[in-house]
């Protein structure tokens, strides 16, 4: 190893100058301070008129004709495969396990009923077309190194990218098709690495389904939050102002002192203040999922507190709260496609909309 | 002699005219272009008409308000509208929620867990209706032993066992807060109070009845808001606040269209909701008819018994 790569120093300082050897060696030495994964390319495409003829459209529909039943062609392999089908699964569910999430879609709040009466607001998500497009095994994924790590553990989880939303292939850039080409599927909307363990690892095209969670189940939801732009410190922090009256000039909606003299007179790190408030990655944790739709693959989350406006997506993982955690297997490593579903599920406690009235009775 | 001359021209006329009719098969000519000419005012009344003609399912946006959605931009979604629909619907199937407006007298029977034998009647004039979709509800108000109650309904709320409509009317305003500040007589309704039914295919009538304010203090400022309900509101006012009132008006906001377009949802939308669930409304509707067919029948019977 080290006779070989003095060799190539060598041949390094016999072509070039000095100087320039001396900052190749600096730089192989050191590893890359940021390391984005590979699918992390841009997407969005400069469009460009394109002239395209007659011919040349009905070409390009043929193409993506074709592509799409590469697709559905894979879908079926995907479904068909061992891994969904085994009925004595070699791998089994323990809490350990990481299993993938999906990605969908918030698209509104309303209320629902309990059983006892009681109203209880709801907020529902939309999986649309979720694809797993890739699973790459522990050894193969790095992820991203934030900080000098001097002592790395040994990988223990693999990760699995995740696709939703079919899109117009046209309006990507060539990169970006790229990924969804080499495994023969579309390119999707939005792409997003789920950190699986190994035993939850799927076929590349197969389909995810809302029915992936249980009702009952709790999850984390994970989103960019309401975009509020440059807020002051009254609706960012909550502070209260100042008095409106009494004297007061120029001075009601400001934080005041933010901070005392003497050793500490500077500005302490973290000190709250104006600014840019809202899109921010957050994750709510331990919802509980009320209801499920498996012909619209629409879930129905408790409570209104998930980040995002109207129509913000969301990535759904299994919950990590302690508490909350699935105490019997989900289904693993997912839910199949299957035809003779119910059209809906709902938690035991909820009150379906078409079950007779309500009444309560004397106890006895 | 002026009458006569009057007389005599209008005898003329008449000749003229029945002369005209009778010789009608002689020549036609005239009375083509007379005809014609009619014909063009007639084409100019019926186009004066048209906007009059509406589309009967549109009518529907009247009785069962609550099927749209709301029209801000930031809240719609077309998959959620229509689950919120199914979800109404099959609410609707298992109650008859019937056909009511602000102003209207119900009575709303309501499973309640601490009320002896477990429901809970209340009859009250209806004085708001609100909320889009299953968040879609109505205040009732009556006064009780002199004290004003008011209670608050969701329309799909799964606890209400009974929605009764004792008087279908509507009022002159579309809300009737102002009932908490008039005299305690015109939001008073007894609690066996029967029902009226009307006979079919009559409109809905609007009662133009014009309560009477107590003295102030008031709740609102209900000079500002253009009721058209209140007889005795100019005698409370003082000067300052018919001052106010004219600084306050805002005349030209009804020529604001975008505000216009804001509030509502666009008839071709509207179209697409009501042909999804008119039928299914119509066939509740025909149900609800027969069932109280019967109850007319059987109410003598009983009476008998």
């Amino acid at each position: 190893m080290f006779p070989n790569s003095l060799k190539l120093l060598w041949g390094a300082l016999q072509k070039s100058r000095f100087d320039n050897a001396a900052c190749n060696i600096r730089g192989a030495s050191r590893q890359p301070r940021f390391r984005p994964p590979y699918w992390y390319v841009p997407k969005e495409r400069v469009w460009t008129d394109d002239y395209l003829t007659k011919e040349n459209k009905q070409f390009l529909e043929e193409v993506i004709k074709d592509k799409l039943e590469a697709q559905t062609a894979l879908e079926k392999k995907a479904l068909t495969s061992p891994i969904l089908n085994d009925v004595k699964k070699n791998v089994t569910w323990t809490p350990q396990t990481k299993r993938v999430g999906l990605i969908a879609r918030k698209i509104g709040n309303y209320p629902l009923w309990c059983k006892d009466g009681k109203k209880v607001s709801t907020t529902l998500l939309q999986v649309v077309d979720n694809h797993v497009i890739k699973y790459i095994p522990p050894e193969e994924y790095k992820p991203m190194i934030k900080s000098n790590v001097k002592w790395v553990e040994k990988q223990k989880y693999g990760c699995i990218l995740v696709g939703a939303e079919n899109i117009d292939p046209s309006v990507v850039t060539k990169d970006y098709c790229g990924i969804f080409d080499s495994v023969g599927m579309l390119p999707k909307r939005h792409l997003c690495r789920f950190v699986v363990s190994p035993e939850s690892a799927l076929p590349n095209g197969t389909p995810l389904y809302a029915t992936h969670f249980r009702v009952g189940d709790c999850i984390d939801i994970r989103s960019k939050t309401m975009d509020r732009g440059f807020q002051g410190v009254m609706k960012r922090w909550g502070f209260k102002g100042m008095p409106a009256s009494h004297g007061v000039t120029k001075t009601h909606r400001r934080p005041g002192n933010i901070g005392s003299g003497g050793e500490k007179a500077r500005v302490w790190p973290g000190t709250k203040m104006p600014g840019h408030m809202g899109n921010r990655w957050r994750t709510l944790r331990g919802v509980k999922i009320l209801r499920i739709d498996t012909k619209y693959n629409v879930i129905w989350t408790l409570g209104v507190a998930i980040p995002g406006e109207t129509g913000a997506m969301c990535y759904l993982f299994d919950t990590v709260l302690p508490l909350k955690r699935n105490k019997t297997a989900p289904p693993f490593p997912t839910q199949p496609f299957m035809n003779d579903v119910p059209k809906e599920y709902f938690e035991d406690t909820i009150h379906p909309f078409d079950e007779p009235t309500i009444s309560y009775y004397e106890e006895i | 002699m002026a009458v006569t001359l009057r007389k005599s021209t209008e005898l003329f006329t008449v000749a003229k005219w029945l002369t005209r009719r009778d010789c009608r098969t002689l020549s036609s000519l005239p009375e083509k272009a007379k005809l014609a000419s009619l014909e063009v005012t007639e084409k100019a009344e019926t186009s004066r008409r048209r906007p009059k003609k509406v589309n009967p399912l549109l009518e529907n946006r009247h009785a069962y308000p609550e099927f749209l959605p709301d029209p801000n931009p930031k809240w719609r979604n077309s998959l959620r509208e229509k689950l919120e629909r199914a979800d109404m619907l099959k609410r609707r199937n298992q109650i008859d929620i019937p056909e009511f407006y602000v102003g209207s007298i119900l009575a709303v029977t309501i499973a309640d867990p601490h009320s002896q034998g477990k429901t809970n009647r209340f009859v009250g004039i209806c004085i708001e209706r609100k909320g889009c979709g299953l968040r879609a509800e109505f205040t009732l108000r009556n006064v009780v032993d002199h004290q004003g109650v008011e209670v608050r309904y969701d329309l799909y709320d799964p606890t209400i066992h009974k929605i009764q409509v004792l008087r279908v009317e509507k009022r002159l305003d579309d809300k009737l807060f102002y009932l908490r500040d008039a005299l305690p007589e015109y939001s008073t309704f007894s609690f066996d109070m029967d029902p009226e039914i009307l006979p079919e295919g009559t409109p809905v009538p609007i009662n133009p009845v014009k309560v009477e304010l107590k003295p102030k203090p008031w709740l609102e400022r209900w000079e500002r808001q253009e009721l058209q309900g209140i007889s005795n509101i100019e005698q409370y006012l003082t000067k300052k606040d018919k001052v106010r009132r004219e600084l306050r008006k805002t005349p030209w906001e009804k020529y604001d269209l975008m505000k216009q377009y804001r509030k509502t949802i666009p008839i071709e939308e509207q179209t697409d909701i009501w042909s999804e669930v008119n039928s299914q409304l119509q066939q509740l509707q025909l149900a609800r008819k027969k069932s109280t067919r019967k109850r007319t029948f059987s109410a003598p019977k009983t009476q008998l018994g």
